[in-house]
């Protein structure tokens, strides 16, 4: 998703000159071609993420559409205020890009675990939040919001799903409508493996790649049914939940820290979130559904 | 110390008036900065009747709580009614106790948690940059806001891409001694790569001319200040006065002072 990510502003910056894009100290070498072309449009500004920010806000307040980004944890948890204050309660519109979902930098440990950040950011009054799926959808959800003047938040994962399917900003899209008592709903790049989980069983499946604004009435279509998330960070559960009267399970992260190494596929294997143990809350909701 | 200009004066007073009208404060931090304040009003291009002209420098109050002041001056210039001065800090007034750029004529960047405001000033800077502009960004940070990291930050960046628009006003009124003190504001600049200079933050044409003079990188101007400056008793008890709004029988005795200041 990345390199889309690169490939989607470029392309923007061609058309538009009010894009500009910070860096916090990566992805610079995949941006090299970018900024050979555009100089003054791409500043590898250092690692400051707090600073990072808020030079976007005020990079936004002169007029330009910034794009910053950085390493997951770093941009998001670490600069909650900044993002609160000189963006959402400003006004300032800027798109913060983060790379290394959840558990992609599994290796590096907790440090670089990032699963807070859908549901911090979707507490923000004014803030937009996308859970792109793949690069097609990162590139459609970036064209389309991107010059809106409001604080949008795009998550980037190295290991996006293989599914096509139609794109648009806050929609979310039913994928199977069995007509079943279970709807199983899901968000961004876990969506190959809820998928796979769901094969041949009788559920519904909605996907999600917007957590805020949340689609009110997708999920309203299946209020009879008994939902279970499923989630490989916090945010898309609790979105769910803000619709009054639904009644509604989670399978997803553990209140501890996952520290393992490894791979993001070790450590969704350790704690259910792959096919096999999502199939197995799903049989489990399944068996417990009258 | 020399006597305080009429502007600094009559400032001050409705700062008095209107904490004692509102019953809100942080007065000693809101006179340290008066005359960097009016330096800055009077050297930048502003227009009060269009408070969001196209080609209007900008300036950021980062030290955010000295809102009362940010707010008597801005009545000075034109923005305000000084009579709205005293609605500070009430249920649906525009005038908080920290000041909204969404409410306030003239008010560019909400503030408030310190450290941000300056952060905001390096983006517009680097944004008048890239857009060829001739504006020029001022931002006012206090000694005690720069215990934050992310001011740090914004002066390496900012220094980083030779951001010669952009002037930190540095209010060195040694509000920290009761903490983490920066006791030598003007060498941590320096070393910082900031075109520096320290001047009297009190003498509104000291401070003029250390805006209007040449700079090649991040101007930096170090205004020795005194908490509370214009009032002995505010002066010489900050801790007791720092967010305190005088009483009935406080506020003839500190006018007093001012009048003699």
């Amino acid at each position: 998703m990345r390199k889309q990510f690169k490939d989607t502003t470029l392309d923007l910056a061609t058309k538009d000159d009010k894009v500009v894009v910070i860096l916090g100290d990566i992805s610079h070498f995949l941006f090299m071609q970018f900024q050979e072309r555009f100089p003054d449009r791409v500043y590898n500004m250092g690692i400051c993420e707090n600073a990072l920010i808020s030079v976007s806000a005020g990079l936004s307040a002169g007029g330009f559409r910034p794009f910053v980004h950085t390493i997951n944890p770093f941009l998001t948890e670490r600069c909650v205020e900044q993002i609160k204050l000189d963006l959402c309660y400003n006004r300032f519109g800027a798109n913060i890009v983060t790379t290394g979902a959840s558990f992609d930098y599994a290796w590096d440990g907790a440090t670089h675990h990032c699963f807070t950040d859908l549901a911090i950011l979707r507490l923000l009054p004014g803030m937009e939040v996308t859970h792109p799926g793949n690069r097609r959808e990162l590139d459609t959800l970036i064209r389309s919001q991107y010059a809106n003047g409001n604080p949008t938040y795009y998550r980037l994962s190295d290991h996006g799903h293989e599914l096509e399917i139609p794109v648009e900003f806050g929609k979310a899209n039913i994928l199977i409508d069995a007509g079943a008592d279970v709807t199983v709903m899901t968000s961004g790049p876990i969506l190959s493996n809820v998928a796979k989980a769901c094969e041949g069983l009788p559920v519904n499946l909605v996907y999600f790649n917007t957590i805020k604004p949340i689609d009110v009435e997708t999920i309203g279509r299946f209020r009879t049914t008994r939902i279970l998330v499923v989630e490989d960070a916090f945010g898309l559960h609790d979105a769910v939940c803000s619709v009054p009267d639904l009644r509604v399970s989670r399978h997803g992260l553990p209140d501890r820290f996952c520290a393992f190494y490894g791979t993001v596929h070790d450590i969704r294997r350790k704690i259910g979130l792959d096919a096999e143990g999502i199939r197995a809350a799903v049989r489990e909701r399944l068996a417990n559904t009258p | 110390m020399a006597r305080l200009t009429q502007a600094g004066r009559q400032i001050r007073k409705n700062i008095l008036e209107a904490s004692r009208a509102s019953g809100h404060g942080h007065i000693p931090t809101s006179f340290s900065i008066i005359e960097m304040l009016c330096a800055v009003y009077e050297t930048m291009r502003h227009d009060p009747k269009n408070p969001s002209c196209p080609d209007r420098d900008i300036f950021i109050l980062s030290k955010g709580h000295a809102a009362l002041g940010y707010y008597a001056t801005l009545s000075h210039y034109g923005y305000l009614p000084a009579e709205e001065l005293k609605t500070f800090g009430a249920f649906e007034s525009r005038l908080g106790c920290h000041a909204d750029r969404l409410k306030v004529p003239g008010v560019e960047v909400s503030t408030g948690s310190l450290g941000h405001g300056i952060a905001v000033a390096v983006g517009l800077a680097l944004a008048s940059k890239i857009a060829g502009r001739s504006q020029r960004i001022f931002t006012l940070v206090g000694d005690g806001e720069s215990n934050e990291g992310s001011v740090w930050e914004s002066v390496m960046v900012a220094v980083n891409l030779r951001l010669d628009n952009l002037t930190i006003l540095f209010d060195a009124n040694n509000s920290q001694i009761r903490s983490l003190q920066i006791s030598n504001p003007a060498d941590r600049f320096r070393a910082f790569g900031c075109d520096t200079v320290e001047v009297n933050g009190h003498d509104t044409g000291e401070l003029k001319k250390a805006l209007l003079s040449p700079n090649t990188n991040v101007r930096a101007v170090i205004g020795r200040t005194v908490k509370g400056h214009g009032c002995r008793t505010l002066s010489e008890n900050i801790f007791e006065w720092h967010r305190k709004s005088p009483s009935a029988e406080e506020l003839p005795l500190l006018l007093a002072e001012l009048e003699a200041a």
